[in-house]
């Protein structure tokens, strides 16, 4: 079995323990990050984009507050590239209650989240989408955020610190010896074989997982997983993120993410952080609650839908998710159950991951007998492209890619038109990068997130895996068949109007023309995507 | 006021309209825009795959299509005649000959060519630009790409043939006209692959690998409107067959064809509109009087004797579906034989052998191809309904799309009343 010796372990290769990774790494510690698929594969990947101002939270969970409004100064100043400031607004429609505004105000007062009424006209002037009927609003700032660069430049950042970051790599065990947690065995899905790490610290940071991990310790910990659907509009409607001034509740928030915009939530407590299924009523209210805030919302074309899990810590049984506090959780298992070795991070959202990180890696200092002070606030994160040495808004905008193409005229040299992916960029991600997938050179360079869903790309880039990897073409040929798979994984909730005419396009190019589903070789893989479970129908 | 107004110019439109004016009637074609003929193969895909969970492709096919028609009595092949689907072969190959570009294979037996991934493609008719491919036969192959144009993958194709037995190698070739300029596409190729300098240059580099290979396969991109001069001329150039292999869109194959339908249709006195969207219908007495037609802000209406929709399904936008569930025939309509519900449209995987529910979705016809009522009565006399907007069948999945809308494209246009006894093909027990 190959064996790896490490100081600090870290499981989870979310925005949490890739932060946690980079800290620690950063203090110096040898530091290994262990991901069972790829980086952002659980709920940092399926989030709903939004750098919070903290404002959700001022009057329910003024802590939370807080800790945002801080989060995202510093997440401002070290990300910029990462970050889109597109401001926030909460207003108050016709259906919220016109005196909640008068205590978000003073409550923002309270936490120190910078707010400013505006009048509706010049809310419509900014906004000329928003609902007309609209009674206040409020400016606080809110920004879109690209989970999937950030974390891809936090790990990054690990590396350049010398940490080691293993994906697909799965924990499956881990070793105890007595009353300590001494390593960790994984499933390295890639090679399909059994890898141990030996660790001096073992941290959990596994969000809706930790409680099995922390099961496999043999340690008793509560985490509900709380799903939220998503869906996002092949249109940019508003260029702020809009919250309803409310109580948080469901479908109150659209984030403009890049060219699309985002509804969100809802918020139902699942069984298993990996097997839930996206339901109509909740698409269905998606659409309905946006159609409050931009009327003519739901009759536009849908582009994608996709669920995450909030993980939810609790000690005792709390019947609505949605009451369970959002600030973060730090267990240490040594004073908790006696376990040495071993510390959980779990809850908070991906705006405080920073200063999850933080306390986290104070933690291991502590344990470890050394002082050693954190400087993740003070050190901006290393760029992945070169457009984002430039401008602020980087290569994940689609404006700073035209421009890179503008100006190496490389229009012509396109594997992805939707989202301007060029040769260049899917080619070195495919070289360099640690992409073992097209989902993970998706998520690299935005390949196929466009309207088509890729409807061409994914033969390209199959041709480009296949010429660079050499691999046996049967796993070519797999790739291709997953990634379809991926991407009909999130077109399904939403296919009907103009979007089901392009996914039967979709299937007449890859069936009929090109005969996909003849293709020799396994139908999927053991990389292919954790479909959503099927809904009941009980119509 | 026209005999003969088609809608749609797919390719169940264009053959309707082909067959009306061969047949003396006059006829006008209004179109949002063209349909199938630029996304396709460029081949004639009778059925391919029967039954559907067998991942055999269909040889025998005019076994199949019996079977098929006996066994699913409301599929459209249950509805027409053999031999009106062999008739319509027929016609279509001698038109496609006559204009230089001749379609090869029948009914019997269905060829075996490779796609772009280097699969196995049962198809009926192909062009002979295509045939030299055939998989029956172990000729070693050599698959030829452009290193500018990412459209084709010469290596996933050759690898795929060889893993599957057909000896085959690749070149991606990186010719220095191709290289100077911005952007290639498939048109950009078929375009420089009529000039001799261009044929020269790419005869030129390809000869070093030639030894072995005892055919060549390029993507489908021998030429637009010359392709049979470009294909013959490669062939003698190299010394050996050549072939071309249908890839992504913009199909250059079906744009040939398109261009031969479109070309006879307007040479006999037949007007085809583009650009034109039909919106509404007027009607009287159980008859279609006339279809609006909207161009920008202009609308028109325009009258006829006779109605022929060909607008596709949901692929065509013939038909349209919204959030709540309602699908809706967009001109007439048309009552829709449908799934129940919105869960259960699609099936859990992509490529699911079946085919997703929802696309059965369609207009139910009687062997007139009229559109029928919930009691099985046509509703308009003079309304017909043709290619992919008929209810009950998977195109896709069985490869049956083109067969059919050239079949029911054929009879439609002919105008000949249908003889409305069951067949030997159609089942008398439902
Ligand atoms: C619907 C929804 C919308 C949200 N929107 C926002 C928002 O707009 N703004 C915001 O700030 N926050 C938002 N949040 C919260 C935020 O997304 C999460 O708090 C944050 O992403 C959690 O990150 P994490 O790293 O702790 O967990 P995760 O991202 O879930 O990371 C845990 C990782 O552990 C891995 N893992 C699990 N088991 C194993 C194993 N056995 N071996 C190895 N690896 C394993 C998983 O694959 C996963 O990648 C949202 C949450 C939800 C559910």
């Amino acid at each position: 079995m190959r064996t790896y010796q490490t100081e600090v372990l870290v499981i989870g290769g979310g925005a949490t323990g890739t932060g946690v990774a980079y800290d620690l790494a950063q203090r110096g510690f040898k530091t290994i990050l262990v991901e069972k698929r790829d980086l952002t594969h659980g709920t940092t990947g399926r989030y709903h984009g939004l750098l919070h101002s903290g404002g959700r939270y001022v009057v329910k969970d003024p802590k939370a507050a807080t800790e945002c409004i801080e989060e995202n100064r510093i997440l401002r100043r070290i990300m910029p590239h990462c970050l889109e400031d597109t401001g926030g607004f909460f207003v108050t429609t016709p259906w919220d209650d016109p005196d909640f505004g008068d205590r978000f105000m003073e409550a923002c007062q309270a936490t120190g989240v910078p707010c400013e009424e505006i009048s509706v006209a010049q809310m419509l002037r900014e906004e000329p989408l928003l609902n007309p009927k609209i009674s206040r609003c409020f400016r606080v700032p809110d920004a879109a955020a690209d989970s999937f660069l950030a974390t891809q430049c936090v790990a990054e950042a690990a590396r350049q610190y010398g940490a080691e970051v293993l994906i697909y790599h799965e924990v499956i065990r881990v070793i105890r010896e007595g009353d300590r947690v001494i390593g960790v065995v994984c499933h390295d899905l890639v090679k399909d074989e059994e890898v141990s790490i030996l660790a001096d610290m073992v941290v959990n940071a596994s969000g809706a997982w930790a409680g099995k991990i922390a099961h496999m310790v043999g340690l008793e910990v509560s985490v509900m997983p709380g799903k939220g659907v998503m869906v996002a509009a092949n249109h940019r409607v508003v260029n702020t993120v809009v919250n309803r001034c409310k109580m948080p509740s469901d479908g109150d928030i659209i984030v403009p993410v890049h060219t699309v915009a985002v509804i969100g939530t809802t918020d139902q407590r699942v069984a298993d952080p990996e097997h839930f299924a996206i339901e109509r009523w909740e698409i269905d209210l998606m659409l309905e609650e946006g159609d409050k805030l931009v009327p003519g919302f739901r009759q536009m074309r849908m582009l994608r839908a996709w669920a995450g899990v909030r993980p939810l810590y609790q000690e005792t049984k709390v019947a609505d998710t949605r009451d369970v506090t959002r600030a973060y959780t730090l267990l240490d298992h040594e004073t908790r159950d006696g376990v040495m070795g071993f510390i959980t991070i779990t809850g908070g959202k991906w705006t405080t991951f920073r200063q999850m990180a933080q306390v986290t890696a104070d933690r291991v200092c502590e344990k470890l007998g050394v002082e050693r002070p954190c400087r993740t606030h003070e050190e901006p994160l290393p760029a992945l492209f070169e457009s984002d040495r430039h401008t602020a808004n980087g290569y994940h905008y689609l404006g700073a890619r035209l421009t890179d193409i503008e100006s190496h005229k490389s229009y012509g040299d396109l594997v992805c038109e939707c989202e301007l992916a060029t040769r260049a960029v899917v080619e070195q991600a495919i070289r360099d990068g640690n992409a073992h997938t097209l989902d993970d050179i998706r998520r690299d360079v935005r390949l196929g997130m466009g309207p088509c869903q890729g409807g061409f790309c994914t033969y390209r880039v199959t041709g480009l895996l296949h010429l660079w990897r050499q691999t046996p073409v049967t796993e070519s040929n797999v790739a291709l068949r997953d990634f379809l798979q991926e991407r009909w994984k999130g077109l399904k909730p939403v296919l009907w109007g103009a979007q089901l005419k392009q996914e039967r396009l979709d299937e007449f190019i890859y069936l009929s023309v090109l005969n996909a589903d003849h293709l020799p070789g396994e139908k999927a893989s053991r990389l292919g995507p954790v479909m959503y479970e099927e809904e009941v129908n009980n119509e | 006021m026209n005999d003969v107004l088609v809608i749609g110019a797919g390719l169940s439109g264009l053959v309707a309209a082909w067959q009306a004016v061969e047949n003396g009637r006059s006829v006008r074609v209004v179109a949002k825009g063209w349909g199938i003929t630029h996304w396709h193969a460029g081949c004639i895909d009778v059925l391919g795959y029967y039954p559907l969970d067998n991942p055999e492709p269909v040889v025998a096919l005019e076994t199949a299509v019996s079977r098929l028609a006996t066994e699913h009595p409301q599929h459209p092949y249950a509805l027409i005649r053999l031999d009106n689907l062999q008739t319509a072969i027929e016609a279509f190959k001698a038109l496609c000959a006559t204009a230089n570009y001749p379609l090869h294979g029948s009914l019997t037996r269905n060829w075996l060519l490779p796609s772009a991934l280097g699969t196995f493609r049962p198809t009926c008719l192909a062009p002979a630009t295509m045939i030299a491919g055939d998989l029956t036969d172990n000729t070693p192959m050599l698959i030829v790409g452009f290193s500018r144009w990412l459209d084709f993958a010469p290596a996933l194709v050759a690898d795929n043939l060889t893993h599957q037995g057909i000896q085959a190698t690749h070149v991606t070739l990186d010719l220095p006209s191709l290289r100077q300029r911005k952007i290639v596409t498939a048109l950009t190729i078929a375009n420089l692959m009529e000039t001799p300098a261009f044929r020269a240059e790419l005869v030129n580099a390809l000869k070093p690998y030639l030894s072995k290979a005892g055919r060549i396969g390029f993507p489908a991109v021998l030429g637009y409107t010359q392709a049979t001069a470009v294909h013959q001329t490669l062939q003698k150039e190299l010394g050996r067959p050549v072939f071309e292999i249908p890839t992504l869109p913009p199909s250059i194959p079906g744009m040939r064809l398109h261009h031969i339908l479109l070309h006879t249709i307007r040479q006999k006195g037949g007007m085809v509109l583009e650009g034109l969207e039909a919106t509404a219908a007027t009607t009287q007495n159980g008859r279609i009087t006339g279809l609006y037609t909207s161009a920008a802000t202009r609308h028109r209406l325009h009258h006829a004797h006779h109605f022929i929709l060909a607008t596709g399904g949901i692929l065509g936008g013939g038909i349209t579906t919204n959030y709540t569930g309602e699908i809706t025939e967009t001109i007439f309509n048309l009552p829709l034989s449908t799934p129940v519900n919105r869960q259960s449209w699609f099936r859990r995987d992509f490529l699911d052998p079946q085919g997703h529910p929802i696309y059965q979705t369609g207009v139910r016809v009687n062997q007139q191809l009229q559109p029928l009522n919930e009691n099985g009565q046509p509703i308009y006399e003079n309304l017909q309904a043709i290619g992919t907007i008929l209810a009950n069948w998977e195109p896709i999945r069985e490869r049956s799309l083109e067969g059919v809308a050239l079949a029911t494209g054929f009879i439609a246009g002919r105008g000949k009343t249908v003889t409305s006894h069951k067949t030997q093909t159609t089942s008398t027990s439902n």
